[in-house]
């Protein structure tokens, strides 16, 4: 069932712009494939291998949409997670652009999307709930072993999301969602009235909670983050609160882990729509991109002083990463691969394909 | 009843409220959507207070005429919220309030189950008790259980359990109408300051008959590429699926065309605005023309035949809007957007 494609990307389909061959994203400096999430038009779910270069890329068919992914490092994998509620994650090979292996969360657990690898890239950890007591935990998985499961870690909370290794190697920063939800129910929030969401940190050997931080209101569910190579974390919200009312959607760990907000113009916070997709910050400057899709645009901060580089408008703006060179690759919804770069005025569109690329690029 | 006493004075509050905008310039399209919207939630308030009242009367002295009145009332209801559910952001967003009125589609028979179990609890629950449970006890299908599911038969409709199950359950709803209705009244100043929000408004109607086409009708008829399967129709119980797509086209005639027809007026497309309204006029009178229910038509060739049609009219319907009025007005719909985690 599932089907594999290679396809060479049609020229008569595709605005193409020549990408410098001497990018070379972090970890990956040969034939490496960006990787993310994509519905094909007729609402197929798909998971994309696509080139640096733009042109050439592969697809596996799934049976649900997916969502988020990682790299293994020191190997040529990919695992990519369906998205909440599903139930699968899939680990393909870049060198064989194959699905090497299909892992269920067991039953009675979903996943929520996303997973991060220790340095060594033995060891999985993945969001997932409980579904008995709707109690968030970070899986763990042992790749050296065909992806076996190890142990749960409980979080004390509901709604795990996305969640990095902080650069000591030891330690997890994981956004805590807030939402509860259950299969039975599909994508019904259950529990707007009293979600908790916190940004966490856990010790990854034992599972230990070390920090707990709470945003300034009960509904910003803090959701997707990244972390840069000095130890500071961006966090997003997703408020689930009334449209109508304005709060911060973006928070910050500095390097001594102290927990703030950062206040834009209410503007500009009104322009994205209380809704924070991506976060990725560059490896060679201070600089964090966000994508916000429903405000169609991206903004770079500095993270370090909390201000605006650079606010553009980019349509259905979803996943983003580091592009290796100071700038960064965004995808969006509607099909454009671009990369923005405090020198460019305007995203520039890369490549435009015929896909609904979800919020995660990998 | 508090609940009611807040809601009247409320409601007399919003009546000495009323806008200030004088009609010295033609209404822009988004005023003429939230003018529009207002009737249709005050309507659904008011149809859920009737409903309220119809239970109380008829679990005081229940008879065959103040049940049917109970069911008429419990189907205006539903029916006045199938008008105004082509909103799905703003107000009805706040605790899920859309799901509190429907939860829908409920492929394990949740709505069942939870039923099943209020109707054994030892305390009668009141209004606070459904609004602490799950969605799948409040609204208008865990009524429509209540009032006609076989497995109702073994139990009196004005059995004290039943009763109060029903009491507490409309008046969670009569209390989650009235807040909306409120809400939304409150929420007019943002909505129309903000210029997004046209886009929105046009988005969100689209998903409605998207969802009105694949979900409501495609995939009950078997037209999604699984068998057709009359239990993920909405309301099988009662029988009244094409009443409730009618109920919702009406809602589009009465609540989104007179916007669009403005909008569209604006940017020098009127003759889109008219394709628009002919094709939903001619939709309207076509499912009103069908049989009530949609399970029944899964097995006979004609009744099935009357179905299609009304599919491809709603198919039509959301590919003008979708297409060709969405292109004409440069809306953009997001995937991410308008679905993302």
């Amino acid at each position: 069932m599932h089907r594999r494609q290679v396809l060479k990307v049609g020229l008569g389909s595709v605005a193409m712009a020549l990408i410098p061959l001497s990018w070379a994203l972090p970890a990956r400096e040969e034939a490496a494939w960006l990787f993310s999430a994509v519905d094909d038009p007729s609402g197929g779910h798909f998971i994309a291998g696509v080139a640096l270069d733009g042109q050439t890329r592969f697809m596996i068919e799934v049976p649900e949409r997916c969502h988020g992914g990682c790299l293994r490092p020191d190997s040529r994998q990919a695992v990519l997670f369906a998205r909440r509620p599903g139930t699968r994650m899939y680990v393909i090979d870049g060198d064989s652009r194959q699905l090497v292996h299909t892992l269920a969360a067991g039953e009675g657990y979903h996943f929520y999307g996303h997973g991060v690898f220790d340095l060594s890239g033995r060891y999985l950890y993945v969001t997932a709930n409980r579904l008995e007591d709707s109690a968030g935990l970070v899986q763990v998985y042992d790749a050296e072993n065909a992806y076996t499961h190890m142990r749960d870690m409980p979080l004390d909370g509901i709604g795990p999301h996305e969640l990095r290794l902080m650069p000591d190697g030891d330690t997890l920063v994981i956004g805590l969602g807030g939402i509860q939800t259950h299969p039975d129910y599909g994508r019904v929030k259950l529990n707007l009235d009293t979600m908790a969401p916190a940004l966490l940190l856990m010790n990854r050997h034992d599972g230990k909670m070390l920090a707990r931080h709470e945003p300034s209101h009960h509904q910003l569910s803090c959701r997707h983050l990244d972390v840069a190579a000095d130890g500071t974390v961006i966090a997003g919200y997703q408020f689930e609160g009334p449209e109508w009312e304005s709060h911060p959607l973006i928070c910050r760990l500095d390097t001594d882990r102290r927990f703030s907000e950062l206040t834009l113009d209410d503007e500009l916070t009104a322009s994205l729509n209380h809704y924070i997709a991506s976060v990725a910050f560059s490896r060679v400057s201070g600089n964090v991109l966000v994508t916000a899709p429903r405000g169609n645009r991206v903004l770079l901060l500095d993270a370090v002083h909390g201000n605006l580089v650079a606010n553009l408008a980019l349509p259905d703006a979803a996943g983003a990463r580091c592009d290796g060179t100071g700038g960064f690759l965004v995808s969006s919804g509607q099909g454009g691969l671009y990369r923005v770069a405090p020198d460019l005025a305007i995203p520039e569109l890369l490549a435009s394909l015929e896909l609904r690329w979800d919020n995660h690029l990998t | 009843m508090i609940a009611s006493l807040r809601r009247l004075s409320l409601l007399a509050c919003a009546l000495l409220a009323t806008p200030l905008s004088f009609a010295t310039d033609t209404p822009t399209p988004r005023e003429m959507w939230h003018g529009a919207v207002e009737l249709q939630y005050a309507e659904l308030s008011a149809a859920s207070e009737r409903l309220e009242s119809s239970v109380a009367r008829f679990c005081q002295a229940p008879d065959e005429v103040l049940r049917q009145r109970l069911e008429n009332d419990w189907l205006s209801a539903y029916q006045a919220w199938q008008a105004v559910r082509f909103i799905q952001f703003g107000p009805v967003e706040q605790n899920s309030r859309g799901w509190q009125l429907q939860f829908w589609p409920d492929r394990k028979n949740l709505v069942g189950r939870k039923v099943g179990v209020w109707l054994k609890a030892t305390d009668a629950p009141d209004a606070q008790d459904i609004a602490g449970d799950s969605v799948a006890i409040q609204g208008f299908p865990a009524l429509e259980y209540l009032l006609y599911d076989d497995a109702m038969d073994e139990q009196a409709l004005n059995d004290p359990n039943t009763c109060s199950l029903m009491q507490a359950i409309t008046t969670q709803l009569a209390d989650t109408t009235s807040a909306l209705h409120r809400d939304w009244q409150a929420f007019g100043e943002h909505y129309l300051d903000t210029a997004n929000y046209t886009e929105t408004t046009l988005a969100s109607a689209i998903q409605a008959l998207e969802l009105l086409e694949d979900k409501r009708l495609g995939e009950p008829m078997g037209l999604k590429g699984t068998p057709a399967n009359g239990y993920l129709a909405e309301a099988w119980r009662s029988g009244q699926t094409v009443r409730l797509v009618e109920s919702s086209l009406e809602g589009l005639r009465t609540g989104f065309l007179p916007g669009l027809t403005a909008l569209l007026r604006e940017a020098d497309a009127l003759p889109l605005a008219e394709t628009f309204r002919d094709q939903l006029d001619k939709t309207l009178v076509q499912a009103s023309e069908l049989p009530p229910g949609l399970a029944p038509a899964l097995d006979d060739e004609e009744a099935f035949r009357g179905l299609q049609s009304l599919y491809l009219n709603i198919s039509q319907l959301r590919h003008l809007l979708g297409n060709e009025i969405a292109s004409e007005l440069g809306l953009m719909r997001g995937f991410n957007s308008s679905d993302g985690d």
